[in-house]
């Protein structure tokens, strides 16, 4: 009969407003975060509070927006000082290759998910600044990359 | 005044071709020369709603009806395949996530199937399952898209909001799997990013014991609707010929009755070890576009129960050097995405980044009959046909 399908309609939407409210009060409520899911990157520190990076650069050649910066010097007793490890925020795609590379886990994806900001200024965020960098001597991760040497690096 | 263009002096006019005429428009609206009735220029979009992002179709109307469509393109480009000559091999990813942003996981597993063509590399059984079973839970996803929004053009508005809470469950199943709800960045050439977390199985289950019931009544709504059948049966008719002539695939394709499926006649990744129709529609009109889609998604359904039952052990990626390049040559793989024929031409020139990519966008395809589907139907139809087409603008201006 014409018009059977209209009222069986009307049935699903009756049915559906029966269905569970799955929409939450942010942000007096908040869904869990999944524990892969890539947002701000953030900088890892040791218990003692000291930077994990060592200043190699690897995840700077890696990032496709290249959206990092890390400038460094070397101090006189040797070993590398960080100056400034800047990360542009605002440019960032969270793809997580950064992390991926750094063979020494010294940053990671963290779940900093609100990152609206008033003052465009606060889309460069300096993740390190003006500290001594951990020395690579300290065991890099597992699965560690070797770092691009010579020409590959040169043309990476 | 000179021969030339009224604002333009030195840009010759083409043989009968007024300066008037908007760019883009194939012809000369009929009757502007007798000046009787005229006809009338509609810009249909950018900014449309109902164009799914930010396509201009020119539409020549006389009154109600269409005489002739044209779109024009170019307002999403940005230069993707460019970009890709200055990305090595496991960065192309992210750019190709923006491009068909509604199922991502169907270009990164072009492109990584190409590069893995092109280097000779061997994936993991597993790993090649793990992309069937993320590609098929982001198919239903993007039909739901499609579901919703078709609904949407033809007016129906509460459709579109239950669809999208149902690709919500989707989403967040694919936000805890790859890290993303839409910008994956989970397929690399070799494999896959990182493996299935665990109970995430489960998960899956536990929407499919939902899912069927869930699309049983969005077609109820939709399909099952008379008003909504009315408006959909026999308008935007392709016959099978024109849409082979424009090369035209997926659900578009079958929808005129041609059996082609890439799934299932050039199978990669798990599909050749998979149980599934094709369904195929007569007349290729909206409702068998419809038809089509909505069969499709009871198919993933099916696909997805298999892939979920039978994930082998295993690797999840095949090694490869850090520091890829693979050797010189060319090489082209396609799958079959939600909208059809996705395929990626990659030239090697045995450096770290491809020397060319080429994205052979299938609803770039698909989009090219708008002026045959839309020809000498109604203004109101030709909404509800661009819906019935299923384009991506990320994917067509690329
Ligand atoms: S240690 Fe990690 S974070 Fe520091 S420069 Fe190297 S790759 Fe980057
Ligand atoms: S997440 Fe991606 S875009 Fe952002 S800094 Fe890391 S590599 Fe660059």
């Amino acid at each position: 009969m014409w018009g059977l399908g209209v009222l069986k309609g009307f049935g699903i939407t009756i049915k559906n407003m029966f269905r569970p409210v799955i929409t939450v009060q942010y942000p007096e409520q908040r869904l869990p975060i999944p524990e892969r899911a890539r947002w701000a990157v953030h900088a890892v520190f040791n218990e003692d509070g000291t930077p994990k990076c060592t200043a190699c650069l690897i995840c700077v050649k890696e990032c496709p927006d290249h959206v990092l910066r890390v400038e460094s010097s070397t101090r006189p007793e040797g070993g590398k000082h960080i100056d400034t490890y800047v990360y542009e925020l605002g440019a960032c795609m969270m793809c997580g290759l950064c992390v991926t590379a750094c063979p020494y886990d010294a940053i990671e994806m963290s779940h900093e998910y609100e990152l609206a900001t008033r003052d465009h200024s606060d889309l460069t965020r300096m993740l390190l600044f003006d500290v001594d960098a951990a020395s690579p001597r300290r065991t890099p991760r597992e699965d560690a990359a070797p770092a691009p040497t010579g020409t590959e690096a040169a043309d990476a | 005044m000179s021969d030339g263009h009224s604002w333009h002096s030195d840009v010759a006019l083409e043989e009968g071709r007024p300066a008037y005429l908007p760019r883009g428009l194939k012809r000369v609206p009929r009757g502007v020369d007798e000046l009787a009735t005229e006809h009338l220029v509609l810009n249909m979009g950018p900014q449309h709603p109902s164009t799914h992002g930010v396509l201009h179709v020119l539409i020549e109307l006389d009154g109600e009806e269409v005489i002739s469509a044209e779109a024009s393109l170019g307002y999403l480009h940005r230069g993707i395949e460019k970009l890709a000559e200055s990305r090595r091999y496991h960065q192309v990813a992210t750019l190709l996530d923006r491009a068909d942003y509604v199922s991502g996981l169907h270009t990164e597993t072009a492109f990584a199937l190409a590069t893995e063509k092109l280097a000779g590399i061997e994936v993991p059984w597993r790993a090649s399952w793990l992309r069937s079973l993320a590609m098929e839970l982001n198919r239903y996803a993007s039909h739901l898209v499609w579901l919703g929004t078709f609904g949407m053009d033809a007016g129906a508005m509460a459709p579109f909001l239950y669809i999208m809470r149902d690709r919500e469950m989707i989403l967040d199943i694919l936000e805890e799997w790859c890290g993303s709800r839409m910008m994956f960045n989970y397929v690399r050439p070799g494999g896959v990013f990182a493996d299935i977390p665990a109970g995430l199985d489960a998960k899956i289950r536990a929407w499919l014991r939902v899912a069927d019931s869930y699309l049983d009544d969005n077609d109820a709504l939709l399909g099952g609707n008379e008003i909504f059948q009315a408006r959909i049966r026999g308008t935007g008719l392709i016959d099978a010929a024109t849409a082979l002539a424009f090369g035209m695939t997926g659900g578009c394709l079958r929808a005129s009755g041609v059996d082609y499926d890439l799934r299932r006649d050039v199978p990669y990744c798990a599909y050749g070890e998979l149980d599934f129709e094709v369904p195929l529609g007569v007349n290729g009109d909206n409702l068998d576009r419809y038809t089509v889609r909505v069969g499709e998604m009871r198919q993933c359904l099916r696909l997805i129960r298999q892939l979920v039952d039978g994930v082998p052990e295993g690797d999840f990626t095949a090694k490869v050097p850090k520091v890829f390049r693979p050797p010189a040559g060319e090489s082209y793989a396609a799958v079959e995405s939600p909208r059809g024929e996705l395929g990626i031409h990659i030239v090697s020139d045995g450096g770290l980044t491809p020397y060319r990519m080429r994205l052979r966008s299938p609803a770039y395809f698909n989009l090219a009959i708008v002026d045959e589907a839309l020809a000498g139907g109604l203004v109101a139809d030709a909404i509800v046909t661009l819906g019935s087409l299923d384009i991506v603008l990320g994917e067509i201006d690329r």
